[in-house]
């Protein structure tokens, strides 16, 4: 009944603004802004104290994880540190400008967006690419030194797509080929990240964030708890063919096998895991204290990396986990504060996309790290060592404060 | 316009991802919450095993003692050398040093620092001088870790009794195999965390978990017996250039062991030194053989022929069954006729008539076989089975023979026959030692043992070692008859050189032809035993391919004697005739049918 009521409230509105050409948008937004001139802006200093946080324990971590592999292998304790460091002032510098340019600015660049993500990704395989831990993730920017991965382009591409494309379509999203438009089109650069560069963590990411705009865009319940169903009917399956022992799985199968069981392969494919559990289970409680990690003396392979919670757990135990946990739901939280009262539907779906991108992601790494899911290399946002990861994740960070910013402190 | 319509579906949809999220997230605290509480315990433990590294340090082993505390085997401290190929800073240091000081060619001490392991051993069993001086270089990555080495202060005596010990101090012959477990000890760890690489962590330290001291082994032996044993043994080796001499001591009544020669003997301290005079250039296997030969105890691991000392058994088995008395008359024209066979005296002329005293002082084979076939084939088989002949004795050396015996369906007359007098078949000397005591202790068959007592450091008996005892193997009566034959045997027959001066003694005699017949080897024993009354010990001397003169009676009775006199009052034995000795011959026979 009340959903009834909502969609007639709503539907001339979304119809109109769908109608009305983009010129006109400009000039509505300059009287509102007028308008509301005098009366105060809203900052999100919450959303900014716990990203700061997270990015300044981050750092904390990275050093204590990375200190003796560092000195083992560069002769500077600080190498990955500096690195990140660099990495975060960058990033915040862009976040600070992103922050204040009025969101709307972005809109005209969607389709760019979407086409350099879509070119940039094939360019891991000419010379600029850069393989590393067995993988072609990166290309080079030349003449800097610094890498890039086209993933983390691509994501932030996605979220700007898919939140004007929401936008552009209004009503028609209902329908069930509206639907279908907006799974269509993430999917090439998805497939691309998955086949050019054979991350298959990213590229559930970005489908994750694409399913997860859509789920806020469309009014509809059913169609989603039916996709979700068929995706847990269909990794049953998968499980279920791996432990009965079929071989068609091979690759992915053997992963699985380790994920039911690491102690059955401890050497090869169950290593990183176990050797995560043995950080996790080894610090308890109360955690060994800061710096007294003994997985990070060379067992722990990744472990300023994905694997970086299994140290936080090792070091600061329990404690140190919910603290980290907190500091995500806080962040997840003011996220949905801000997209709840966006300005209008643009600002809260761009919010939602990055809500979405931190959020799976912080799930993904933390259930990989406890063996929760099968392992796939995915990084925890703001606190895994990774250049492009922390910079692009500020930028989006930037984004949502600039949304944060057109609300007006009245409409809260 | 994209603006104005975020609507209140949209808030909806929102607060649903939120709370999914955070949902998600309550999911996995709860999981980490399972980890870090109820497997903290199992990773934790995973996880200290892989970064400790162990280094374990010997525990002392427990030392042998003879009866009167006398030390036969001890420790001395030593040092293995080691190197820890991630810790060395000066590897062409360390190599000149270790060449030097250890006496080791260059290549092999490269080979060991160049290999890539986490811990190397270059040489255990180095003195601990040299050990102080290489520790006292100080160079990165060489460890010197002190360690026991066994010791024999008395080097080669009773050398394949007491056997010695490997590297890893475990036994490798002898009692010190037997006794391993109370000997070993426990050993101690020092566990030192390491990096992924092997590489210590300083600050970590070290938990130290202190060896256990093995337990000492108070044995049976007497070391003044042994050793005057062992003179005698090697004398007769030299003078009658035999190819071996044993000499077991025994007390009959409760199956100690006082003395184990089997010369020649080696040297305890270096076990794997071939002797002189050995060809170079033996392949590994062949260097192993003839060791194994080296240190082969003949009293246990060896069977022989035993000849006329089975007299001894054939003669209890008669007067257990009745088929003799002393009284019997049996007549030897020198020869004997069984079946289609004739079988010689030793004394071609013939004994004449004699009764059955003196069959046994002349050691007459026509009167033993006669005796024999009178107890028919399975009579005799059933008592050479009732005085434990086919079981081993149970001695608590390792490798002990079994008896090497006709089956009794495969016996006939013939065989019967040669049994009797002690050929046809073959038994280790440790088994008619044992068999005899049994008869002439008034039918208790003991186990023979060297073993006593396991001690702790502290002086502490913590287990005092039990032996199986089988009484009536024969009665006491024919115990004293047997003792009264055999007395007789020393003081008047066949045995009267191992006759003592004021002992009652008793005794056999023995010369058996080695196989193949007519080679000229023989072996020459005697097994006698003091005082004849109450037997408080028993010896047998076997030599083995003696040239000139191969007598039993001749070779190996004298031996006997000069042990005897010098052992008994020693063992303070009661002389010849004295009343108070009949009395307590009396007693101990009581005792013994009690």
């Amino acid at each position: 009944m009340k959903r009834g009521v909502e969609q007639e409230y709503t539907e001339p509105g979304t119809e109109k603004q769908a109608g009305r050409h983009r010129k006109g948008m400009a000039a509505h937004r300059t009287a509102r802004r007028k308008k509301k001139e005098q009366s105060e802006y809203f900052f999100d200093y919450s959303l900014l104290f716990v990203v700061l946080f997270l990015l300044g324990f981050g750092l904390v971590m990275i050093y204590s994880a990375s200190s003796y592999t560092a000195f083992d292998s560069f002769g500077d304790t600080a190498y990955f540190l500096k690195k990140q460091l660099t990495a975060i002032i960058i990033g915040l510098v862009l976040m600070i400008v992103v922050a204040n340019i009025p969101y709307h600015f972005w809109e005209h660049f969607y389709l760019l967006g979407y086409i350099v993500s879509a070119l940039m990704i094939p360019l891991v395989l000419t010379p600029l690419g850069i393989a590393s831990h067995g993988a072609r993730r990166w290309i080079g920017i030349p003449n800097t030194g610094l890498n890039l991965q086209p993933a983390e382009v691509a994501k932030l591409g996605m979220i700007l797509f898919l939140a004007v494309l929401v936008c552009k379509m209004g009503k028609s999203i209902r329908t069930m080929k509206g639907f279908a438009v907006m799974v269509a089109f993430p999917m090439p650069i998805v497939l691309e990240v998955y086949f050019l560069t054979s991350n298959l963590s990213s590229a559930i990411i970005i489908l994750g964030i694409s399913v997860l705009m859509v789920f806020v865009a469309s009014p509809d319940y059913k169609k989603f708890v039916a996709m979700g169903l068929a995706v847990a009917a269909v990794a049953g399956l998968v499980v279920y063919l791996v432990v009965s022992g079929s071989d068609f799985f091979a690759f992915r199968g053997s992963r699985i096998q380790a994920w039911l069981d690491p102690e059955s392969d401890p050497l090869d494919k169950g290593f990183q895991t176990l050797q995560g559990l043995y950080a996790i289970g080894s610090g308890g409680i109360w955690g060994k204290g800061l710096g007294q990690s003994m997985q990070k003396l060379n067992f722990l392979p990744e472990s300023q990396n994905d694997m970086i919670f299994s140290i936080i757990c090792e070091e600061l135990g329990l404690f140190g986990a919910i603290a980290i946990i907190l500091m995500f739901i806080m962040l997840l939280w003011r996220m949905m504060v801000i997209a709840n009262n966006a300005p209008d539907l643009f600002g809260a779906m761009l919010v939602v996309g990055v809500m979405g991108h931190i959020g799976i992601q912080a799930i993904l790494n933390i259930a990989v790290v406890t063996n929760t899911i099968p392992n796939t290399g995915i990084s925890l946002p703001f606190i895994s060592y990774g250049g492009s990861s922390v910079m692009f994740l500020l930028i989006e960070i930037g984004l949502v404060l600039s949304v944060a910013k057109r609300i007006q402190l009245k409409e809260i | 316009m994209l603006a104005d319509n975020n609507k209140l579906f949209h808030r909806k949809k929102i607060l649903v991802v939120f709370f999914v999220c955070a949902g998600l997230f309550v999911l996995l605290f709860g999981r980490l919450v399972y980890l870090c509480v109820w497997r903290a315990e199992h990773y934790s433990a995973l996880a200290t095993s892989l970064h400790e590294r162990e280094r374990s340090i010997k525990a002392a082993r427990g030392r042998i003692l003879d009866r009167n505390g006398v030390v036969l085997a001890d420790n001395k401290t030593v040092c293995t050398v080691s190197v820890i190929y991630s810790q060395i800073e000066n590897r062409e240091q360390v190599i000149e040093v270790l060449c030097r000081e250890l006496e080791l060619s260059e290549e092999y001490v490269r080979k060991r620092v160049e290999k890539y392991s986490a811990m190397e051993r270059v040489k255990s069993n180095v003195d601990k001088s040299v050990g102080d001086r290489i520790r006292e270089y100080g160079l990165a990555g060489v460890k010197v870790d002190e360690d026991y080495k066994r010791y024999y202060p008395y080097d080669s005596l009773a050398s394949k009794a007491l056997g010695f010990t490997g590297g890893d101090n475990q036994g490798i012959i002898g009692l010190e195999v037997i006794y391993d477990t109370y000997l070993e000890g426990t050993p101690g760890q020092i566990l030192t965390v390491t990096d992924a690489k092997g590489i210590e962590v300083e600050s970590a330290g070290e938990r130290r978990m202190e060896p256990v001291a093995g337990l000492d082994l108070r044995i049976s032996m007497d070391l003044n017996i042994q050793s005057y044993a062992t003179q005698l043994a090697a004398q007769a080796l030299a003078t009658k250039e035999a190819d071996s001499v044993s000499i077991v001591v025994m007390n009959p009544q409760n199956g100690e062991l006082l003395a184990m020669v089997n010369v020649p003997e080696f040297d305890l301290n270096n076990p794997y030194e071939l002797p002189e005079g050995t060809p170079e250039g033996l392949s590994a296997e062949e260097t192993q053989n003839l060791l194994n030969g080296i240190w082969r105890n003949g009293c246990i691991n060896d069977t022989y022929e035993p000849g006329s000392t089975f007299k001894v058994i054939t003669a209890a088995a008669g007067l257990e069954a009745g088929a003799v008395t002393l009284q019997s008359s049996f007549s030897c024209p020198g020869f004997i006729v069984v079946d289609d066979r004739k079988i010689r005296c030793h004394k071609i002329a013939g004994h004449g008539t004699q009764d059955f005293t003196h069959a046994m002082m002349n050691s007459c084979n026509p009167a033993l076989i006669t005796l024999g076939l009178r107890l028919g084939i399975d009579g005799y088989y059933d008592y050479f089975e009732r005085f434990g002949l086919k079981k081993k004795t149970g001695v608590d050396l390792p490798g002990e023979a079994g008896t090497i015996m006709h089956r009794r369906e495969d016996m006939g007359n013939v065989e019967l026959a040669t049994v009797a007098f002690g050929q046809s078949f073959q038994i280790t000397p440790i088994q008619l030692l044992t068999t005899v005591s049994s008869i002439i202790n008034g039918g208790r068959r003991i186990t023979p043992h060297f073993g006593l007592q396991a001690v702790d450091r502290e002086g502490n008996v913590t287990e005092t070692f039990t032996y199986p005892v089988e009484e009536g193997i024969v009665s006491e009566q024919t115990s004293a008859t047997m003792r009264g034959i055999l007395e007789m045997v020393v003081s008047e027959g066949s045995g009267k050189n191992g006759k003592v001066e004021g002992f009652r003694v008793g005794g056999k005699t023995a010369t058996s032809q080695t196989l193949p017949r007519g080679s000229g080897r023989y072996i020459a024993s005697f097994i006698g035993f003091a005082p004849a009354e109450d037997p408080q010990v028993i010896a047998i001397a076997i030599v083995n391919n003696p040239q000139g003169v191969y007598y039993g009676g001749q070779v190996a009775a004298p031996i006997v004697r000069q042990l005897f006199e010098n052992i008994l009052p020693y063992l303070g034995v009661d002389g010849a005739g004295d009343v108070h000795g009949d009395e307590n011959a009396q007693g101990g026979q009581a005792d013994g049918q009690n």
